[in-house]
């Protein structure tokens, strides 16, 4: 029998072929006893076959983006298609300061390097600039002497969280020579090429990063960066055709951060650290303590990019051709420009309504919080426009963020566990993996009822049904003290609740004050005759009495889910942050993340009560006593 | 092409990998020999060793390490029945008797067994065990 059976790939599939070959054509038979010397053969001969065959599956693998599974190959396949992944970023802020000081020079310097101090979480973070910074020193006193006090005003100066490193090389005019930055956790944003000829004075001249060879001649002082081995980086310069050739004896000067990155995310008060130098370069020593204004806490680091992200957006970025035409090319381009995406919605104006042609609205969720700040907005919309076609704008909205919330009501067999609450735990950690699935938590991202049922039913034996109701939630972020219209769009139908009592009582809210209203009063809706529409109103309760302030305080669409509130100056929210949470209770237990929603289960916010079930516990098998759970909510006014 | 008929003898390789010093092919175990050279493999296997059959084997050479007395004896006899009886189904009614013998720092292994189908005696064999690190 010939060795024909090539798909054996496992060691026990090719020891069985080798005895199997045996068997036919050998005079030996103890090959099939384990103790025997030709099973020691065997064994060595099928062993050597397996791992040959695992290499070669691996060379196989390792041979394609999609299946790759070590960094290198990762990014050396991305590399072809002219990507480069998102070296780790340091987290960032801007932060002034005045620097008294006494002396004759006119100006002062902040020299490259560590600048202040930050603390966060017990742990102390170094902020550093990646190049010099001069200001001028004017005298406190203009008519006094020109050796006395002065005072520096350094305003807005941005600093990298991270250690500031320089790495200089010598071009020796070698083929094989690279330039090999050796640090890995290098932030590339913050680096800084200079190059000093041989013939050259100063510190160098600054050669400028680029992605591609657009535009790129002969001359043009450019460097390109590749990832290498170990997350190091490697810059690469002109061959004398597509960028300028650098001399044998050239000096390059890299300096560059190498940052903590998420982890530098957070400090908000600094100690000022700097090196100060005079215009004469002589170290200058405040006169008194410096304090720190930071503008917003430290944010902006990120992790190196993950294998995952560079096997997603690299093909993305490539179809794209770094122009931003369709939603995914913005989804692509935009994770680039800004480390700290999690998900990306982008809409095209004229789907809006009322259309807004020729605009492209954005949602982004950063991985840390529902909001980017308008200072990255800025920062992403400057950079985007690169990108992106002319007579196109974009407009960076922020998160609509719509909140599913469960009540369950799980039934357990009380025989088959030892404790309710550890049930009530395993069931509990269960919805949190379930509000972490990937179903969830994006923007178009879709809420199974059925799923989360299966869910907490899958949890145990003894659990025997559960009753699970869901509301939706959306926040409302007042504008205190000042007469506003607000929009919730929950892009969900209402539930019209029109059996009583009492009829409406869909819209529940947490409490608030409105002007000329001192008690705390809440929102509330009452439907119209054609059930697709209704009324919200502002109520105040007494007791079990409801005292209408307000009753046409806007209006409620049931079909499309959309609560429009007129006119009202609130004062005052129950919740932090001029937050007033408005809930609803779905048409649909199902909930979908419509256009630019980004759907979130607030696990924070759903309960889950333990019932006892006694038929099955054999407490009351005729059922009598029987706890019964309504699917419906109550009828309370407030949430 | 008349069929070629395979003997129900056992035939097995020998690791000395010296030729033969007449047909100067490479030599043979067979029968008894071959089942004796099997058990005493079995018996110097440590598990874990074998690849994908982490089992198979005794752990003997661990306990060589113990003290030579009466205890251990009985501990290596009990691994080298069970590993015997486990892996090697051609042998039958197999006792081990293991002596220590304290002043040498060693153990007397004796193996004796009948070969299952086969009209040959009971086989018997000896071997030294002794810790040499």
């Amino acid at each position: 029998m010939p060795l024909t059976k090539f798909a054996n790939l496992d060691f026990d599939q090719i020891k069985t072929s080798i005895k199997d070959y045996l068997r036919a054509n050998s005079n030996f038979t103890d090959f099939d006893f384990e103790g025997s010397n030709f099973s020691v053969l065997i064994d060595t001969l099928a062993y050597n076959t397996y791992i040959s065959a695992f290499n070669t599956n691996m060379v196989a693998n390792e041979s394609f983006l999609d299946s790759a599974t070590l960094r290198e190959n990762v990014v050396s396949l991305a590399r072809n298609i002219g990507y480069l992944p998102r070296s780790r970023r340091a987290s960032k802020t801007t932060v002034s300061f005045d620097v008294p000081f006494t002396g004759e020079s006119g100006s002062l310097t902040l020299k490259a390097g560590l600048l202040c101090v930050g603390a966060y979480d017990n742990t102390s973070y170094m902020f550093s600039i990646p190049s010099d910074v001069t200001t001028t020193a004017p005298l406190v006193n203009s008519a006094g002497d020109t050796n006395g006090a002065r005072i520096a005003k350094f305003t807005d100066i941005e600093v990298f969280q991270g250690t500031y490193l320089t790495k200089q090389f010598v071009v020796d005019g070698s083929l094989d020579q690279r330039f090999i930055l050796n640090n890995p956790h290098i932030d590339t944003a913050t680096l800084k090429v200079r190059i000093k000829g041989p013939s050259d004075s100063g510190i160098g001249r600054e050669y400028t990063a680029v992605s591609n060879i657009l535009n790129i001649d002969s001359t043009s002082e450019i460097y390109l960066l590749q990832e290498v081995q170990d997350e190091k980086y490697e810059v690469l310069f002109g061959d004398g055709i597509f960028g300028k050739k650098l001399e044998n004896d050239t000096i390059i000067t890299c300096s560059y951060i190498v940052t903590d990155g998420p982890d530098g995310n957070g400090p908000s008060e600094f100690d000022l650290s700097a090196n100060l130098r005079s215009a004469t370069d002589t170290p200058v020593i405040p006169t008194s303590t410096v304090s720190v204004v930071s503008a917003r806490n430290a944010q902006g680091g990120a992790e190196v990019e993950s294998l995952e992200s560079v096997k997603y957006y690299a093909p993305r970025l490539y179809s794209s051709q770094y122009r931003a035409v369709t939603a995914r090319d913005y989804e692509a381009i935009i994770s680039t420009i800004y480390p700290d995406t999690e998900s990306v919605s982008v809409v095209g104006g004229e789907e809006l309504d009322p259309p807004e042609f020729g605009n492209v609205i954005i949602s982004i969720k950063p991985k840390n919080g529902s909001f980017v700040s308008e200072f990255n907005k800025q920062t992403i919309l400057s950079k985007l426009k690169q990108y992106s076609l002319a007579g196109i704008n974009q407009k960076i909205v922020d998160l609509k963020v719509l909140f599913v919330e469960v009540t369950t009501f799980v039934y357990y067999n009380s025989s088959k566990v030892t404790s309710a609450e550890t049930l009530e735990k395993n069931v509990s950690d269960a919805i949190t993996e379930y509000a972490g699935s990937l179903d969830l938590n994006q923007f178009g991202g879709r809420f199974k009822y059925s799923k989360l049922l299966g869910v907490i039913d899958g949890v145990s034996d003894a659990i025997t049904s559960n009753i699970t109701r869901v509301v939706i939630r959306r926040d409302l972020r007042a504008q205190l003290n000042r007469t506003a219209q607000y929009e919730l769009c929950y892009g969900n139908g209402f539930r019209v609740i029109i059996s009583g009592p009492p009829s409406g009582r869909n819209i529940k809210s947490t409490g608030f004050k409105i002007l000329g209203e001192a008690e705390t009063v809440y929102f509330t809706d009452v439907p119209n005759n054609d059930m697709a529409t209704g009324v919200i109103s502002i109520v105040r309760q007494v007791n079990d009495e409801v005292l209408v302030i307000k009753k046409d305080a806007g209006t409620i669409d049931y079909t499309k889910g959309e609560v429009l509130i007129n006119s009202v100056t609130i004062t005052e929210t129950e919740k932090p942050d001029g937050v007033i949470e408005v809930q609803a209770v779905p048409l649909s237990n199902d909930i979908i993340g419509l256009k630019d929603i980004y759907l979130s289960f607030d696990v924070g916010n759903s309960s889950i009560n333990m019932v006892k079930d006694t038929i099955s516990s054999g407490d009351q098998i005729s059922g009598v006593g029987f706890q019964v759970t309504p699917n419906y909510v109550d009828g309370k006014l407030t949430r | 092409m008349a069929t070629k008929r395979v003997s129900k003898a056992f035939k097995d390789i020998s690791l000395s990998m010296k030729p033969h010093p007449v047909t100067k092919d490479l030599q043979v175990l067979k029968n008894e020999n071959a089942i004796r050279r099997a058990v005493r493999n079995l018996v110097e296997t440590i598990p874990t060793e074998r690849f994908f059959n982490p089992d198979l084997g005794s752990d003997v050479r661990g306990l060589l390490f113990d003290f030579v007395d009466f205890g251990t004896a009985t501990t290596i006899e009990t691994q080298i029945y069970e590993t015997v009886y486990g892996f090697e189904p051609r042998v039958d009614n197999v006792k081990v008797f293991v002596e220590p013998r304290p002043d040498q720092n060693e153990f007397e292994v004796t193996i004796q067994f009948d070969i299952v189908g086969q009209a040959v005696t009971a086989q018997e064999f000896t071997f030294i065990l002794e810790a040499t690190r």
